[in-house]
């Protein structure tokens, strides 16, 4: 018993410093991320009136495939007052990497590192790209996938866009939650413990 | 051909939601389809493997999936289903059929890839690779999401196949 209470004390602690804090119609506290060259730097900083995050890789084709549409989205929003944070949670992608990506495909938005997923973690991020929409008073409004297809020529619904549009609005997104393929986050080892099991559902 | 490979077909062509979908070796698989799939594995445990070609770690997992498999052909069955695109779908086909994935490999083909995600199981982003472990009575035990500790897989299938 005494042995037993410390690990179940630290198996609790790291389940609630790893577990996701942010949830769609909750506020998003404020968080830090790193810039290229190391800078830390607060979200409450880079915010705007409406505010989209983006997580978002090198080297995963599906985050690739959405590279021009996150520039279009880009330049239709930030006229309209929405600031863009794009962050890289992968642990296999140093920012030197990400610095090289982000001039190759001529991003309009600045990518930021992510140091050991902490900030995915909070948001429960798990896969790229995935975004969330941040409203005025720092609410969550959307979590989920740009649109529906990775093939542009089949999208039948402009998830992100319905969202920004209607939180612009000042109305509630269409979906507030959305799924979509992509490719798993790179994330630190933080506990030894598995976090992929479910047992029953 | 074995039951199961009958009833699921492996037949010229296809036909789902009333369009015809080419024989390259895939059948296309929708939400009400996978429940089927698990349906006619119960009496057997079932290891279903989410998978794409763009996905690296998908492609360096699957000979270690056939390998596992193999090991534990008596009571356990692999199932594979690509989540690629449909222009990718004569690519993923020739990639199982060059690993030697058992028959029938599907393809995800929902109409909704948000609610066919959901389906599988709502805790899932979509993210890949993906791996959902099913008991002898057809009820998902566990799930792997990322890259696999096979280790932890191996063991936990060996636990299935002793109880």
């Amino acid at each position: 018993m005494k042995l037993f209470a410390p690990v179940a004390a630290a198996t609790l602690l790291a389940s609630s410093l790893f577990a996701q804090e942010f949830h769609a119609g909750a506020p998003v506290p404020d968080f830090t991320i790193q810039k290229l060259d190391g800078t830390p730097v607060q979200f409450s900083a880079l915010k705007g009136n409406v505010t989209v995050v983006m997580f978002i890789a090198v080297q995963c084709p599906v985050s690739n495939s959405y590279n021009e549409r996150m520039n279009a989205l880009y330049q239709d929003y930030a006229p309209k007052g929405v600031k863009f944070v794009a962050i890289n949670a992968n642990r296999t992608e140093p920012a030197s990497a990400v610095a090289e990506h982000a001039r190759e495909h001529n991003f309009q938005f600045t990518v930021y590192k992510d140091p050991d997923n902490v900030v995915a973690d909070r948001f429960g991020a798990s896969v790229t790209p995935e975004t969330y929409v941040i409203d005025s008073k720092g609410i969550l409004r959307y979590h989920g996938s740009i649109d529906d297809s990775q093939n542009p020529s089949r999208v039948t619904t402009q998830r992100l866009r319905l969202a920004l549009d209607a939180v612009l609005a000042g109305n509630t997104p269409p979906q507030t939650e959305t799924k979509a393929f992509g490719c798993t986050i790179k994330k630190v080892q933080k506990t030894s413990a598995s976090s992929n099991f479910d047992f029953g559902k | 051909m074995t039951r199961r490979q009958s009833l699921f077909g492996l037949a010229a062509g296809f036909a789902l939601n009333g369009k015809i979908f080419a024989a390259t070796g895939l059948m296309p698989l929708d939400e009400a389809g996978f429940r089927k799939m698990v349906s006619s594995h119960h009496g057997r445990l079932l290891l279903v493997d989410f998978w794409a070609t763009w996905c690296a770690p998908c492609r360096e997992e699957m000979p270690k999936l056939i390998a596992l498999h193999s090991r534990y052909a008596k009571d356990l069955d692999l199932v594979t289903v690509s989540c690629d695109e449909p222009e990718a779908e004569a690519q993923a086909a020739s990639f199982v059929a060059s690993q030697g994935a058992p028959a029938p490999r599907y393809i995800r083909h929902a109409a909704d890839d948000d609610q066919f995600i959901n389906a599988i199981d709502p805790k899932w982003s979509g993210a890949l690779p993906a791996l959902f472990l099913f008991d002898r009575t057809g009820r998902q035990v566990k799930s792997f999401i990322g890259e696999t500790d096979m280790a932890q897989l191996e063991a936990t299938i060996k636990k299935l196949v002793t109880s």
